[in-house]
């Protein structure tokens, strides 16, 4: 015991009685996170800046004057209302269902088909849409054999409202699963025991979560199809249904008109600005994880005729998501065979994958050097610097991907030529508009070590470095793989920034797939979209293999 | 010789002034009933909180080297708390070897002393287990084996042995002895008398946030 003597006198001397861990000063925390809000702000308001310089004279007044402006603003708004409205209807009672029904058949396989909507490509999902539900579809013709010729519903308000309940009600859904799985398990047992009802399970126990999490779910769900482009510039169908962002893309792209891009984007901005600020002081944000460890309890309200209730819920799920997969892959393999031996195929395939392996990476470090130091000024009390790191990665959400685009293009034009380095811009808005997605799966486990486990960190030294290696990786590992898949499969998906700044010759696998529908190769472009429907699930599954790989070697590891 | 003069907390509802000596292998139980302060006079000794005012310390040839500047982790401070003692993630040799290296870089010789310790607590053959796998008592055990192995020269035990069997308790008593009689000073916060009994060479009570003899 002589060694501690010496610590304590150590320790007086200069108050460091062992070496320090590796980065255990707490500006490791904050500084990269804070610098990279910075840049994320700037580079946001600079491409705003640009766009409003380039347009000196914004035609604010037309905004009032003009019939078709006023159409198209009216359409998006009443699109995204109605989308958002049904989305949320279908979305609660669904979640209900999947809480109440822990062994439904299939229920696993369900979860996993929610988590991959969310990131399917806009321009695979209308596929597979229009395979199922197009003149030609497979209800079409099954309704026509029953005796009965629907009209055309796909294009034009009633198609746009299908893709984004088709999109939006799995996350909708799983979110508020996640949040409804919350609910201490003190209180399931406490209803269990008084055998509540349905109806009292749901006003004791579910609806102040769903009221909690309403507000904020409703704002992004508008904004994702306030914001839509591919769905609405495919089912859109015509001028009459036609929404501020693929009005922004006809002015940039058709009538290079940037003044009126920046009018309209500055008025998108300040709709769905407005909305999140109303949404934010009404509501948390629910956070996307990669798993939860809820405990199911036995439930009173789960016999009877609830079961079938579920059951036709879950059904209605399966019915909604299933069909359009299955008819991208059926298609799909005949195509595929097509155009296996094609050259364009496999250069815009490893195209699309190294974008997404840069945009998907970048993002992910990005969001978790945002997340990092709003905790840590979170938990030093700043809670404004915090507020405003975070929302930095949120600032995309506001802005369409291809506004920004074009005001990087508009600052960089003397350097940057558009054929050459219109992947860069690519990539970097790729990176910056999957940032909100991957800071909601990265938030819960980045904030998972509590209070005690905090204090016993701190009395053993396990600071630093340290701590991320040992406390916070582990819980991260399967977020940031989670967040790795969803980051690259967005940009392997994303059609809105390639369409304006892709190179046609040079392809991404959404172009490619776009460019032979254009060319009505219809064959051929099932097997383009087979491919990028089993590329995304091979990302997936790659990807959440690795984050779940266990500790086996960690002992081995920690050798010297 | 840990040392607290006058070191003052306030709460707004209660102001806490503690004065103490405890010597170099010696055990001393503080008792008090909930809420009277004991976990303040911890949290204060181990740099959980900041005293507003008075002097903490370790006497040593006369003069004190003061700790008040000094974080947790920078104190010569070993704690095991009621309950949470353990990361859940962590196999049992990982949450043991903390103790020994913040970053696990273990040498062999290391790695024998946690198969020993954990021998000594009647745990042995568990190292790769997780603590979810355990119950209470082992916990407990794990968190005193870490804290056996840390050797520093205070130790801070905040009622660890609740929930532990009449067998289990008095195997850990029986550990506390060996680090007392290794010249480890023990401050120990319990409300059970039979561990009072078994191990405090002296008894203080805290009473209207002061310390008193009992």
């Amino acid at each position: 015991m002589n060694g501690w003597k010496q610590l304590v006198v150590k320790g007086a001397e200069d108050n460091h009685y062992v070496s320090n861990p590796p980065f255990s000063h707490p500006r490791w925390v904050t500084l990269p996170g804070v610098v990279s809000a910075l840049l994320l702000i700037l580079i946001v308001v600079s491409a705003m800046l640009a766009l409003v310089w380039m347009a000196p004279a914004l035609p604010w007044a037309s905004v009032w004057q003009d019939a078709y402006l006023q159409r198209i603003v009216r359409f998006s708004l009443w699109q995204a209302t109605l989308s958002s409205l049904l989305v949320v209807l279908l979305a609660i009672p669904l979640a209900r269902a999947l809480l109440r029904r822990p062994a439904w058949p299939g229920r696993k396989l369900l979860l996993r088909i929610m988590e991959l909507t969310l990131v399917l490509p806009p321009i695979v999902v209308v596929f597979g849409l229009v395979a199922v539900h197009g003149r030609q579809g497979w209800l079409p013709q099954l309704l026509s054999g029953l005796g009965w010729q629907p009209p055309n519903y796909l294009y034009g308000l009633g198609g746009i409202l299908l893709a984004h309940i088709f999109y939006n009600v799995p996350l909708c859904a799983r979110l508020l699963l996640q949040e409804l799985e919350r609910i201490p398990s003190q209180h399931w047992r406490l209803a269990a025991q008084l055998g509540l009802n349905s109806r009292g399970v749901w006003l004791m126990l579910e609806w102040p979560v769903v009221r909690r999490a309403l507000p904020r779910l409703l704002a992004l769900v508008f904004t994702l199809c306030f914001t839509s482009f591919a769905i609405v510039m495919t089912l859109g169908g015509g001028p009459r249904a036609t929404t501020l962002e693929v009005a922004i893309y006809q002015a940039l792209r058709f009538d290079m008109d940037i003044g009126r891009a920046a009018l309209l984007a500055i008025l998108q901005l300040l709709i769905c600005a407005l909305l999140w600020g109303v949404s934010g002081r009404l509501g948390g944000m629910p956070s996307l994880t990669p798993y939860t460890l809820y405990r199911h309890w036995p439930r009173a309200d789960s016999l009877g005729s609830s079961r079938y209730v579920d059951s036709g819920w879950i059904g209605m799920l399966w019915l909604l998501l299933l069909p359009p997969l299955l008819a991208v892959v059926l298609n799909g393999l005949g195509g595929i065979w097509l155009m296996l031996w094609r050259h364009e195929l496999w250069a815009a395939w490893w195209l699309s994958i190294k974008l997404a392996l840069v945009a998907g990476g970048l993002a992910t470090i990005l969001a978790t050097l945002l997340l990092s130091a709003a905790g840590g000024y979170a938990r030093r009390g700043d809670q404004r610097i915090s507020a405003l790191t975070e929302a930095s990665g949120h600032l995309t959400l506001l802005i369409p991907a291809m506004v920004l685009g074009t005001g990087w293009f508009v600052l960089l034009r003397p350097w940057v030529s558009l054929t050459e380095q219109g992947y860069s811009l690519v990539v970097f808005a790729n990176t910056l508009m999957c940032l909100p997605f991957l800071m909601q799966v990265l938030r819960g486990p980045l904030n998972s070590l509590d209070e005690p486990s905090r204090r016993l960190a701190d009395t053993l030294d396990v600071r630093g470095w340290y701590r991320w290696r040992w406390l916070l990786w582990p819980r991260l590992k399967p977020a940031i793989a989670l967040a790795l898949a969803y980051g690259m499969t967005y940009s392997l998906g994303d059609f809105s920034v390639v369409a304006l700044f892709g190179s046609p010759s040079q392809p991404t696998l959404p172009l490619l797939l776009y460019q032979l529908l254009g060319s009505y190769r219809l064959r051929e472009a099932a097997g383009c979209a087979l491919l990028m429907l089993l590329t995304m699930l091979m990302i997936f599954l790659l990807l959440e293999w690795l984050g779940r790989r266990g500790y086996r070697s960690e002992r081995e590891r920690s050798s010297p | 010789m840990l040392v607290l003069r006058q070191l003052a907390f306030d709460y707004p509802e209660q102001d806490y002034c503690f004065d103490m000596n405890l010597m170099a292998g010696q055990c001393l139980a503080v008792q008090g009933p909930s809420g009277a302060g004991k976990s303040t006079l911890l949290n204060l000794i181990a740099g959980f909180l900041a005293a507003s005012s008075g002097e903490i310390g370790w006497l040593m040839d006369g003069s004190l080297i003061r700790w008040n500047s000094l974080l947790p982790w920078q104190r010569p401070v070993t704690t095991v708390f009621q309950e949470h003692n353990l990361f859940e993630h962590l196999p049992l040799w990982a949450n043991i070897g903390m103790g020994l290296h913040p970053g696990l870089k273990l040498n062999s010789v290391q790695r024998q002393h946690i198969e020993q310790v954990l021998d000594d607590v009647g745990l042995a053959g568990m190292a790769d287990r997780l603590p979810g796998a355990l119950s209470g008592g082992q916990r407990q055990r794990v968190a005193l084996a870490r804290a056996w192995l840390r050797q520093k020269p205070l130790l801070l035990l905040d009622e660890p042995f609740t929930g532990l069997d009449v067998h289990t308790r008095e195997q850990m008593w029986a550990g506390v002895k060996r680090q007392c009689a290794a010249g480890v000073a023990v401050l120990l916060v319990s409300h059970d008398s039979e561990d009072l009994d078994a191990l405090a060479d002296k008894r203080l009570r805290l009473e209207k946030g002061m310390l008193v003899a009992s």
